[in-house]
């Protein structure tokens, strides 16, 4: 039972972090290196705000909201200006990016390894059985509201109809009266946002390095790739595919074989899929 | 003043080998058409397969396995076969992926064999690493004089590098694969086979990224896993990337460049935590010239130039 749960955990954090990733990667067509740095920022943000007594749940929302902010600044600042020059200096700015933000939060929050400080909690009962403590509860609830949330948002409101259509074809987007800019603004707080909300869960189940956001990319850039580039609903898939892949497969490899192991998957999979999980329900006919 | 003189050297050493796995990622990804994310699990085997071939046998408090003793050309000469060889299993796989495809999946083979060294401590001594490694020539000269045969010894290395990826991009071989970079569709009705081709361009580029592990590990004296962590591939990229892609002046005086940004900072003389903030800091400042030279000059300093058949025949 242990192995579900803490799939189930793993696999909620991993969702929140890399559905950001994947909406960008959608809209914009190239991988965001620096969301990895986003969560860095969330959970730096809200471990700052705790500090100075802000209680949990509202840091955490205030982080994200932060997170978001940033998030758009980096659109306006940096990529907006560049995206006519194509993926690969999209790519390698958003690198840079990356540095910058890792560079200065490292200037200011210290190298040392730092952790919320939060009362100890014993695992709840669940039929008698330990089940999950609160905080992870809290965390697996609100990553899969997250999901739904913006699975609703997506499919259901006008602005996550013309994030869709900015994504499918710009032109044609435009030409439909869609604004792109006021688009992809919305589409850079929303995935910072959750990125930062992802970082302050990570830092309330563990602690925070600075090498966080690195370490978080290469997951998150896992998942994305197991799901299938800029697929939502194949990286929602993928989270768990992975998280559970993992905690199944550290019964026969060891712990210490973490990541390899959740790259042994993609590899797998995409021998067999080479374009992710998605192309089990697309047909392989888009392209870009 | 001495001092300077010596961190002088010992920077245009770092450079010097930085220099080299910038030209061999240009052949992959300037020239050719092989977006590598993954360069630094070359680098690593390569480094691994010297030091466990030359290596005295492991001490009683250490475990590796080989530790043969073999004099360095046989070292050498491993290195650069492990790390194609290397090159040669990833490409397998990997070399019918999609670009982006490709770029994350080198990157994950990169951090499972960076995992492999970590853990596999019957082979590699683990995260302890292994350390107290011979240089080459050490004996011939005076300890003062050896940080200047060093640097000559990778500047030799560097040059050699040159030659070499110089020579094959201006070889028919590096006329295919800028013809699968610019339009795969194109060079397969030419009469290229991508795959073929692109694997051995791969197993190519590994074999040299290989070759300039060996000169690190002489640069080190030591090897530890933590040094083969993707932040050298991304740090290979930015060089590359402020040089000028494609170009092979811009592979060279990238990674000098880089080395002056990234490590002259570590000169200046401040207390612990200082220290700690400065290094934050230099990370930043590397990453602001990446943005503003992507920004500003895209093609980097050195862009790639149109090439000239022989005079005359441009408009043939």
């Amino acid at each position: 039972m242990d192995i579900i749960y803490f799939g189930l955990i793993s696999a909620s954090v991993l969702l929140l972090s890399s559905v950001g990733f994947a909406l960008i990667v959608q809209v914009e067509g190239f991988l965001n290196i620096a969301h990895g740095q986003m969560l860095l920022m969330g959970g730096y943000t809200g471990l700052w705000l705790t500090n100075i007594g802000v209680p949990l749940a509202p840091a955490a929302v205030l982080a994200a909201v932060i997170t978001g902010l940033l998030g758009m600044a980096m659109y306006g600042l940096l990529f907006r200006p560049i995206k006519a020059k194509g993926a690969l200096v999209m790519l390698f700015t958003s690198v840079g990016a990356a540095y910058v933000i890792n560079g200065v939060i490292g200037a200011i929050a210290g190298a040392r390894m730092q952790g919320y400080d939060l009362p100890p909690v014993r695992a709840m009962l669940l039929f008698g059985e330990p089940f999950m403590t609160r905080y992870e509860l809290a965390i697996v609830i609100v990553a899969l509201l997250s999901a739904l949330g913006l699975h609703l948002f997506m499919s259901g409101t006008r602005s996550g109809k013309s994030i869709r259509a900015v994504a499918d074809n710009e032109a044609l987007a435009r030409a439909r009266g869609i604004d792109p800019r006021s688009t992809s603004y919305l589409v850079w707080f929303v995935a910072s946002a959750l990125g930062g909300l992802a970082g302050v869960f990570l830092g309330v189940m563990g602690s925070l390095t600075l090498a966080m956001g690195w370490q978080q990319i290469i997951l998150i850039l896992a998942t994305t790739v197991l799901g299938g580039l800029g697929s939502l609903y194949g990286v929602m898939l993928a989270s768990f595919v992975l998280a559970f892949g993992i905690e199944f497969g550290l019964l026969a490899v060891q712990p210490a074989y973490r990541s390899a192991l959740a790259f042994s998957i993609i590899i797998i999979v995409l021998l067999i899929r080479p374009q992710g999980l998605q192309s089990l329900w697309v047909r392989a006919a888009r392209t870009h | 003043m001495d001092g300077l003189l010596i961190f002088a050297t010992s920077m245009v050493t770092l450079a010097a080998i930085y220099g080299m796995v910038c030209m061999a990622l240009n052949l992959e990804a300037g020239v050719g058409p092989l977006w590598d994310l993954g360069i630094v699990g070359c680098f690593g085997v390569g480094g691994y397969a010297y030091v466990l071939l030359t290596a005295d046998p492991a001490a009683d408090y250490q475990s590796y396995l080989f530790g043969f003793g073999l004099p360095m050309w046989v070292g050498a000469i491993g290195a650069a076969t492990a790390a194609g060889l290397a090159a040669w299993l990833i490409s397998l796989p990997t070399l019918r992926l999609r670009k982006e495809y490709f770029l994350i999946v080198t990157l994950a083979f990169a951090e499972v064999i960076r995992q492999f060294y970590a853990n596999e401590e019957w082979l590699t001594n683990g995260v302890a690493g292994i350390y107290g490694l011979d240089q080459p020539l050490k004996q011939q000269f005076a300890p003062g004089d050896y940080p200047y045969v060093l640097m000559a010894l990778c500047l030799a290395g560097l040059a050699a590098t040159w030659a070499l990826t110089r020579q094959l991009s201006k070889s028919p071989f590096g006329r295919s694969i800028k013809a699968l970079r610019e339009n795969e569709a194109l060079a397969i009705t030419a009469g290229i086979e991508p795959t073929a081709t692109s694997r051995r361009l791969y197993v190519t580029a590994g074999a040299i990224t290989g070759f300039a592990g060996m000169f690190f590990v002489w640069y080190n004296t030591l090897i530890v896993p933590g040094q083969f962590d993707s932040d050298f591939t991304f740090f290979i990229w930015a060089a590359l990337i402020i040089g000028g892609i494609g170009s092979q002046r811009g592979a060279l005086v990238g990674a000098f460049v880089f080395i002056l940004l990234h490590d002259s900072l570590r000169f200046v003389q401040v207390s612990g935590e200082m220290a700690v903030a400065l290094t934050s800091l230099r990370t930043a400042l590397v990453g602001l010239v990446l943005i503003l030279i992507l920004r500003f000059r895209p093609d980097g300093l050195f862009p790639e130039r149109p090439d000239r058949m022989t005079k005359g025949s441009r408009h043939a």
